[in-house]
């Protein structure tokens, strides 16, 4: 009997080079168009607005504070003055500095330090946050996270008062 | 002389071990990707070293940012989840008197976020999406001075319907995180603004929405 003869032997060969290039092809294209890295968030937590409890701000000791106001063009600018001392027209000392290498940090950590002699832990130093209506929310960030990389342990965020407005006026921002 | 005959061979490489890795990559990104949605308003998000990652679900978002070629910053307002979309839809028909159709809550539902003062919003619904692209919302009116619950009237400027809705969300659904997402260059008078509505409608808790910076590390973790 005649055998029928089968050509080659073995499996068939598919070539599979142009599945590999469609498969990396699409690999590239949703690669690109992921979102990977989750926004990462910074919490803040304000105190309760109507709390009866709040209604007498603590007063806190001129010594370990240090106020912080956002100016415009990346500036800020820090004092440490009792609102009694500015009644009395007693002159103050308000220094500037920016978000650059030895900028604001160093002037914080000048101030934890300062602290630090004077109570025995820089975690007394309260700092206190404001801002003028056209400081950039950048700034606004960036301070929050300067807390944070100095480690101080209280700091508030709170409006502008009296003191803030005389340094606004001293430096021009009322312009209105 | 005699040449050496070499044997023509032809390479023959096998892809199938290659196929497959390029194939489990594939379904790995299909799976993990998450589409950018489309956003009414550009916003350059600061850098921060803050850790805190966003939550997965159940977001307010609150967006500050500047509308196309516009100046001033305009206030954005979104909610993640469709139920409650839906049923600020429904209390806003309600409040405002106006009708809402399928086609309208059919658009709502895919609204991932919206700025225009509240009474506009049917007019907002009708567009299609062409059109919504191509529209400079204005922005929600947010005067931190403005009573909540009271009928809102005068202009624009005089209203606060950002803490209508965070009400009305917050209502809805008790669970929702808020979150804050600004431009870099928006002025902090705005979000001030915000934050003073966020305390006025009791939402004392909150994030600010950062990208994770590079370098500097909190002093305490060296």
């Amino acid at each position: 009997m005649a055998e029928i003869v089968t050509g080659k032997k073995g499996a068939p060969h598919t070539d599979m080079t142009p599945m590999v290039d469609l498969g990396f092809l699409l690999i590239t294209f949703f690669m690109l168009a992921t979102t990977f890295s989750k926004p990462k968030t910074m919490e803040i937590i304000k105190p309760a607005k109507d709390d009866p409890k709040n209604k007498d701000a603590p007063k806190v000791n001129k010594n370990r504070v240090l106020s912080i106001l956002l100016g415009e063009n990346n500036k800020v600018y820090f004092y440490q003055v009792a609102a009694e001392d500015i009644a009395a027209g007693k002159p103050m000392q308000v220094d500037s500095a920016d978000f650059s290498v030895g900028g604001v940090r160093e002037s914080i950590k000048a101030r934890q330090t300062e602290v630090q002699q004077a109570y025995g832990t820089k975690d007394t130093l309260v700092v206190l946050i404001k801002g003028v209506p056209k400081a950039t929310y950048k700034n606004f960030v960036d301070i929050i996270d300067e807390m944070r990389i100095t480690d101080v342990k209280q700091y508030a965020i709170i409006d502008r008062d009296k003191i803030d407005t005389v340094i606004m006026e001293q430096m021009g921002f009322i312009r209105r | 002389m005699p040449k050496i005959k070499m044997k023509r061979q032809n390479i023959r490489m096998d892809m199938t071990a290659m196929c497959d890795v390029a194939f489990l990559l594939l379904t790995f990104f299909i799976l993990t990707t998450k589409f950018r949605p489309n956003e009414a308003v550009q916003v350059d998000i600061p850098g921060s070293t803050a850790q805190i990652p966003l939550p997965e679900k159940d977001v307010l978002l609150i967006t500050v940012g500047k509308v196309g070629d516009q100046k001033d910053d305009r206030i954005f307002f979104g909610v993640d989840d469709q139920n409650t979309r839906m049923g600020i839809l429904d209390e806003l028909a309600k409040e405002f008197n106006f009708t809402v159709d399928g086609e309208m809550q059919k658009r709502f539902k895919l609204l991932d976020q919206f700025g225009v003062p509240l009474d506009q919003l049917p007019q907002l619904l009708k567009m299609d999406p062409v059109e919504l692209a191509n529209f400079k919302q204005p922005g929600l009116p947010c005067n931190p001075d403005a009573k909540l619950m009271a009928g809102q009237t005068g202009s624009d400027t005089a209203k606060n319907h950002l803490g209508k809705l965070i009400i009305m969300a917050r209502t809805l659904n008790p669970n929702l995180r808020i979150a804050v997402k600004a431009d870099k260059s928006a002025e902090y008078g705005r979000i001030d603004d915000v934050i003073e509505t966020l305390r006025k409608t009791n939402s004392n808790r909150f994030n600010l929405i950062t990208s994770a910076k590079a370098g500097a590390a909190p002093a305490h973790a060296e």
